[in-house]
């Protein structure tokens, strides 16, 4: 169904704005409500669940070779069984990308075209989306390639350029009240880095599978990297309290740069920067929902599927979520637990199973 | 629906044949009889007033005929070299005809041709062809009249530094020019003839051993499968052979150099040569391939990757120069500095029209300036930049149709797009530019992102001749980052480029930094 072929590092450019695409913009002021002045720490233990997918994903595929999730569940768990897993699974998905579309849309009309209606962002990012996942995971690969490089150098940048706006008294006392408030910060962080297991959508296509660990790791060290030096940056910034109470700190972050009175007022071109990101994440996404459809329903070819599922993810960031508020709600307390069921305890119970299978040979091939 | 098509297409294709049916059938030999021969050709070449029938007597007795085209072939060698020795002298011995040719007609090729096809091909390249009475075989003798220019520097890459001379219309001066570039017999040329009417002669070149096997096998297909009327440029055949033929961006570079043509073989692409134009086709390209010139080759390498950066900006600028402004004018004015941003203002306050629209007439103005720059003598090419400077540049501002930071916006933009080396992909830039100020005007920054983002799709969706069109970048290709993001110096330039797969790797051998130390070794 799928010829093309991607490399590792590809995919581990491809997996970069899976998790960062939305996370940084959301992750400093969840965590910040949750965990205090310890937010810095909060990314490092919710990539113990970055670690545990890749984990998974990794072994799940060594012992089911050159098949994609839903292959294997159908597998592991017998044809019925198999099927309604794997579609729990990919209905996760679909309403994840478009909670996700809704977070970018939300982002970008309440921060910079307030009169844009909210369809014309969403409809317009998803009609790219089903280009790019029309021409397979070659073509994402590769736009991933282009586009990623260029948003890592950004936020980099924007790291670099509030640096002497810098307090970093902000961040004492360390570790008040013990690792506990930093923990509880890492509960919600946490959906995002176990969307790692995403690339048990992609491993079967990676050329030289033996690197995709290593690749996998680095975009994970680079992701919890990226995580704790956003909310580093953030909390150094403004703060604690404040950037609690602001639904997108990092935006706020990037309006004190100024420099030499000309590079001022850089949020327009850092957001579009980081809808290159964004876009990257929905379109993997969206990939893997496409491509585990076909597979579901045993079709020949996923090309058709593009354009109506991408209009039912644009409807799931409309359906259920009424405003902002309740999409930030949502990202705290919903998907949190979905996230954890569905990309954490799924995989590990597949994995079992797959090992009790291999050792006992019961269950049938 | 496709078997209609089928239908349909097998319809076209026998009435294509049809219309060419007094052309004699492939394989119709000719007669031993010398009048039916004659007649036959007098029957092909009927209203042909060019065709010249010479009939003559050989050794004193036995009929002949000469046929050639007035114009294409070299009479004077003709009257010296075939007739004088064959009509004035008789001959003692009896030997056969072909042995009288072989010593008497002092012409370096002579081949002989058995059909009609045969005949007819020879005769309208230029070479006069002999038959005799009572033999079914003609001899063609290689008299062709070179018709050709003079070698001259190419008016659409002009270097500083580098060969000045280019190829011309006249194919065996272009394969020669080649020839003698790469002297080594592993340079292939594969000749395939395409055109039912004109016949062009299309010349598929190569160095075996460098270019890819599967590579030249599917390019001898494209080229093979082509069936049309004629071919009159490289551009026609360019259009059957691409990948993608919808795409705005040129898959197939083109050029006039020879030295470009050499050194895309010595890198192990596929060059294809076609008669009767100076533009050779080169294959398979990236995009960074045409942001290369010849002479980044040939300057020292610090200025040749500085100069490669500069390109680089301005191909951004050229696409996005326009549709920024419109985005920030329209959008984004917290982003111009506050002092800036009074002065736009202020030449703004009069303006008719929004910006979107201002930057649309602007645009549109300096393409069609351009295109008659292009278009019109040279005499008048002068008045037309006269007219547009005034104009455009002055008059419009004054008159408070255009606000004077567009002016300087398109006049950039324009400047911007010539510093691309080669026209197709500059224009196709240019092409892309409407789009996007139209993104810009309607969602700002976020358009023009979504813009970026759709043509960064498509590139990634493009191939040359199965090469991804954004490689070495995407897929990412290590190794030959060192002449697309940089020039390395050449003595770094150790590895071969690879499209498709690890074989001759080294062109030259490593480690030949020069060091004052090395001269003793």
């Amino acid at each position: 169904m799928e010829n093309g072929r991607i490399s590792a590092s590809q995919m581990a450019l491809m997996m970069y704005p899976v998790v960062t695409g939305t996370g940084i913009i959301f992750i400093p002021s969840l965590t910040a409500n949750a965990a205090g002045n310890d937010m810095w720490l909060s990314p490092v233990w919710a990539a113990s669940a970055g670690w545990i997918a890749i984990f998974t994903a990794l072994h799940l595929h060594r012992l089911n070779p050159n098949q994609t999730i839903i292959q294997y569940s159908e597998r592991l768990l017998g044809k019925f069984l198999g099927k309604v897993v794997s579609l729990v699974l990919l209905f996760f998905y679909l309403v994840m990308n478009g909670g996700g579309v809704r977070i970018y849309s939300d982002f970008v009309t309440g921060s910079f075209f307030e009169e844009t209606p909210t369809y014309i962002i969403v409809s317009s990012m998803m009609l790219l989306s089903a280009f790019a996942v029309r021409g397979g995971v070659e073509v994402i690969g590769r736009t991933a390639e282009m586009l990623t490089p260029i948003y890592i150098l950004f936020l980099l940048l924007v790291f670099l350029l509030i640096l002497p706006d810098l307090r970093p008294e902000n961040a004492l006392p360390m570790l008040e009240n013990g690792f506990t408030p930093s923990l509880k910060g890492a509960y919600t962080p946490q959906s995002w880095f176990a969307e790692f297991f995403v690339i048990a959508f992609l491993i079967p296509y990676v050329k030289k599978e033996k690197t995709a660990a290593r690749w996998g790791v680095i975009s994970l060290i680079a992701v919890t990297l990226t995580f704790t030096a956003t909310n580093l940056a953030v909390l150094f910034l403004l703060g604690e309290d404040v950037t609690a109470k602001l639904n997108y700190p990092l935006l706020d972050a990037i309006q004190y740069i100024s420099i030499a009175e000309f590079l001022q007022h850089l949020e327009s071109i850092v957001m579009a920067i980081w809808v290159a990101g964004a876009f990257v994440k929905f379109t993997v996404i969206q990939y893997a929902i496409v491509l585990g459809t076909a597979q579901v329903f045993e079709l020949t070819d996923y090309k058709a599927l593009v354009f109506p599922l991408s209009f039912l993810t644009v409807l799931f960031s409309f359906w259920g979520i009424v405003g902002e508020a309740d999409s930030t709600y949502h990202s705290s307390t919903v998907f949190p637990l979905t996230s954890l069921i569905m990309q954490t305890l799924l995989p590990l119970g597949l994995l079992l199973i797959s090992y009790f299978q291999k050792k006992t040979g019961l269950f049938p091939r | 629906m496709k078997l209609r098509r089928r239908k349909y297409i097998e319809k076209q294709a026998k009435q294509h044949t049809l219309q060419e049916s007094n052309v004699p059938s492939d394989n119709k030999s000719l007669s031993d009889q010398l009048t039916d021969n004659k007649e036959e050709l007098k029957k092909l070449y009927a209203n042909c007033s060019d065709v010249v029938f010479r009939s003559f007597f050989l050794n004193g007795k036995e009929d002949a005929l000469l046929v050639y085209i007035d114009g294409l072939t070299q009479v004077e060698e003709i009257d010296d070299n075939v007739l004088a020795p064959l009509m004035k002298k008789t001959y003692a011995e009896q030997g056969s005809v072909r042995e009288l040719l072989k010593k008497k007609v002092a012409v370096a090729s002579v081949t002989e041709v058995e059909t009609y096809t045969n005949c007819v091909s020879e005769i309208s390249v230029g070479n006069p062809v002999v038959i005799l009475e009572g033999s079914s075989t003609g001899f063609s003798l290689g008299l062709a009249k070179p018709e050709t220019r003079a070698i001259s520097e190419p008016s659409s890459e002009s270097v500083v530094r580098g060969p000045r001379e280019g190829f011309v219309e006249s194919l065996h001066v272009n394969r020669a020019l080649l020839r003698r570039k790469i002297r080594s017999p592993q340079l292939k040329m594969e000749t395939i003839e395409i055109g039912t009417y004109t016949k062009t002669t299309v010349i598929i070149s190569y160095v075996s051993g460098l270019a890819d096997e599967t590579l030249i096998k599917e390019v001898r297909n494209r080229v093979a499968r082509v069936e049309i009327d004629g071919v009159l440029d490289s551009g026609v055949l360019e259009e059957f052979i691409e990948d993608y033929p919808y795409s705005p961006f040129p898959q197939v570079l083109t050029t006039e150099r020879p030295d470009v043509a050499a050194g895309s073989l010595l890198e192990g692409r596929v060059v294809i040569l076609v008669d009767g134009t100076p533009f050779v086709m080169i294959a398979p390209v990236s995009l960074y391939s045409f942001l290369q010139a010849s002479e980044d080759y040939y300057m020292r390498f610090i200025m040749s990757t500085l100069i490669r950066w500069l390109r680089y900006a301005f191909l951004v600028i050229s696409l996005l120069l326009p549709s920024f402004y419109v985005a920030v004018i329209t959008f984004h004015q917290e982003m111009v500095p506050t002092a800036l941003l009074i002065s736009m203002a202020a030449s703004r306050e009069q303006l008719p029209f929004p910006a979107l629209i201002e930057a649309l007439i602007m645009e549109v103005t300096f393409e069609a300036l351009r295109e008659a720059g292009i278009r019109l003598p040279k005499q008048i090419g002068a008045a037309v930049s006269i007219v547009g400077a005034l104009v455009i540049g002055e008059s419009a501002v004054t008159a408070g149709i255009v606000s004077a930071p567009m002016v300087i916006v398109v006049a950039l933009t324009g400047i911007a797009s010539f510093t691309i080396p080669r026209y197709s992909q500059a224009i196709a830039l240019r092409m892309l530019r409407f789009p996007m100020i139209i993104l810009a005007g309607t969602l700002g920054i976020l358009g023009i992102m979504l813009g970026i983002i759709a043509i960064v799709i498509h590139l990634s969706t493009l191939r040359s001749f199965g090469v991804p069109y954004l490689s070495p970048m995407a897929p990412m290709k290590s190794g030959e980052m060192k002449d697309t993001l940089a020039r390395a110096p050449w003595w770094k330039l150790n590895a071969r480029p690879h499209f498709t797969g690890a074989y001759n790797e080294h062109r030259q051998s490593a480690s030949q930094k020069p060091n004052p130390g090395k001269g003793e070794e």
